[in-house]
């Protein structure tokens, strides 16, 4: 009986939806003003081929597979730094929760202490 | 009153400078931290973060200096050689033991860690401790476990780490700035 | 896409995974506002502002317990500001919301609704207190976390509003 008002409760604050087009506009919204990712890294200067002792369209075919091949690795880069960048951020992060504890844990004790 | 990193920075260094004789200069600010795997398995989230020079770098790299985060974040790693992460989180209480992390007790034994910090809270059975490696009066690393009942972090950063600018960071990173004195209560 | 692997996709950067994140969390986030604020405009005001804030955060936040944690704790705590310091929030009872997991037998609906409304006439930090504690199960030491509240202050308050609340609706302890 004495958890009898708890268990009311936790039934009359279970969580409840917002409304349907709220969460719809809130999704769009978030959605179009996410933040774009910072610190684009300088660009590589596209590497040329000679092409004069080609035909032209195996010269573009082959400076287009150059590019895409630059492209890919351009991306796949960024992503990688991106990455690290986001582990800095949460190495950090993770860090100062725990000197925070520490804190918490010294102030607390000092005040209980007689 | 907040505690000051920079009065705990500077009694390490004190005790640090007065004791030279017992610092080995073989000893090395990173631990061998092992991957955990069986805590892993064990865990409901898991953070397992391993960054050496290179991947700073590039970290860095991808870092804008205009932006007040990165460039709070770059003033932190500028001249760290590793920063070193392993934390996991439990449903339940008592999933590691001690002797999981005794192995990184023993590295932290030696002479050339000094162990600046030990915090144990009755009320929450968290544990504490951190150590510094120094050398004269320059930081070389920085060794922190969190024992908590439900959870374990240890991390290892290596290099001249600045708790002032890492304590700044405190506020950012979505985590609020704590008044431990707060009278709004 | 698993949990994890949702999370971390969030954190480098991507939309979608942001946007899933979001739809995972607006239910509980949306309730804190509402149980605190008491009215469905000011909820969706301050659910859209926090989750606009997570989208520029999210780079920062550690792990999905981490994520768990900024969210409640930035919730909880702007509520809080703003009931003290705006007067368009006079104590009120809540306005009816169905709860989103509604029961097979709903065993007191009108004393449910009667709990939602006393909560209302708790001070902002005690409402913090139970809805954290009953609507998202966090022990004692968590709200204290969350709240950045010293953990005595936490269990005062869930002592006294429980006892305020048991004699407002005339439940007695056996």
């Amino acid at each position: 009986m004495s958890d009898d008002l708890e268990n009311r409760l936790t039934q009359a604050l279970k969580p409840v939806a917002p409304r349907e087009e709220f969460s719809a506009r809130l999704l769009e919204r978030v959605a179009a003003e996410a933040r774009p990712q910072t610190a684009t890294p300088k660009s590589r200067p596209r590497r040329t081929m000679p092409t004069w002792w080609l035909p032209a369209g195996l010269a573009a075919s082959l400076l287009l597979a150059v590019g895409v091949r630059h492209h890919a690795a351009e991306s796949q880069e960024r992503l990688a730094g991106l990455a690290a960048r986001q582990q800095v951020f949460a190495a950090l992060a993770l860090t100062n929760q725990k000197l925070d504890l520490a804190v918490r844990t010294v102030q607390s004790e000092s005040r209980a202490a007689p | 009153m907040k505690t000051s990193w920079r009065s705990i920075g500077v009694v390490s260094l004190l005790l640090a400078g007065s004791l030279p004789g017992l610092v080995r200069a073989a000893a090395e600010p990173r631990l061998a931290l092992p991957e955990f795997k069986d805590l892993a398995g064990k865990a409901t989230e898991s953070v397992v973060i391993t960054m050496d020079p290179s991947l700073l770098g590039m970290a860095a790299r991808f870092m804008d200096s205009s932006n007040a985060e990165d460039a709070a974040a770059i003033a932190v790693i500028k001249g760290l050689q590793g920063i070193y992460v392993r934390s996991f989180t439990f449903d339940r209480d008592d999933v590691y033991r001690p002797a999981d992390v005794d192995a990184i007790r023993r590295q932290l034994a030696d002479p050339a860690w000094k162990r600046v910090v030990e915090t144990h809270s009755k009320k929450t059975h968290a544990d504490v401790d951190i150590y510094l490696m120094t050398d004269g009066d320059k930081v070389r690393g920085l060794a922190l476990i969190a024992s908590e009942p439900r959870s374990l972090t240890i991390v290892n950063i290596v290099g001249a780490i600045d708790l002032d600018k890492l304590r700044k960071l405190e506020g950012q990173f979505g985590l609020p700035k704590i008044d431990i004195d707060s009278s709004k209560n | 896409m698993n949990g994890d692997e949702q999370f971390a996709r969030a954190r480098a950067g991507e939309t979608d995974a942001l946007v899933a994140l979001i739809r995972e969390h607006q239910p509980a986030i949306y309730s804190i506002a509402l149980r605190m604020l008491g009215s469905r405009e000011a909820a969706e005001d301050l659910t859209q502002e926090v989750f606009m804030q997570l989208g520029t955060k999210i780079g920062s936040i550690a792990s999905k317990e981490h994520l768990r944690f900024w969210l409640r704790q930035v919730t909880a705590n702007r509520a809080i500001d703003q009931l003290r310091h705006d007067a368009r929030f006079p104590m009120q009872p809540l306005c009816e919301e169905s709860p989103l997991f509604a029961d097979g037998e709903q065993a007191d609906p009108l004393l449910q609704h009667h709990l939602r409304g006393l909560l209302a006439e708790l001070s902002a930090p005690a409402r913090a207190v139970l809805v954290l504690r009953y609507q998202e199960d966090l022990d004692p030491v968590d709200i204290a976390r969350t709240l950045e509240m010293p953990i005595n202050t936490v269990k005062s308050h869930l002592k006294r509003s429980l006892e305020a609340l048991r004699i407002r609706c005339g439940l007695t302890t056996v």
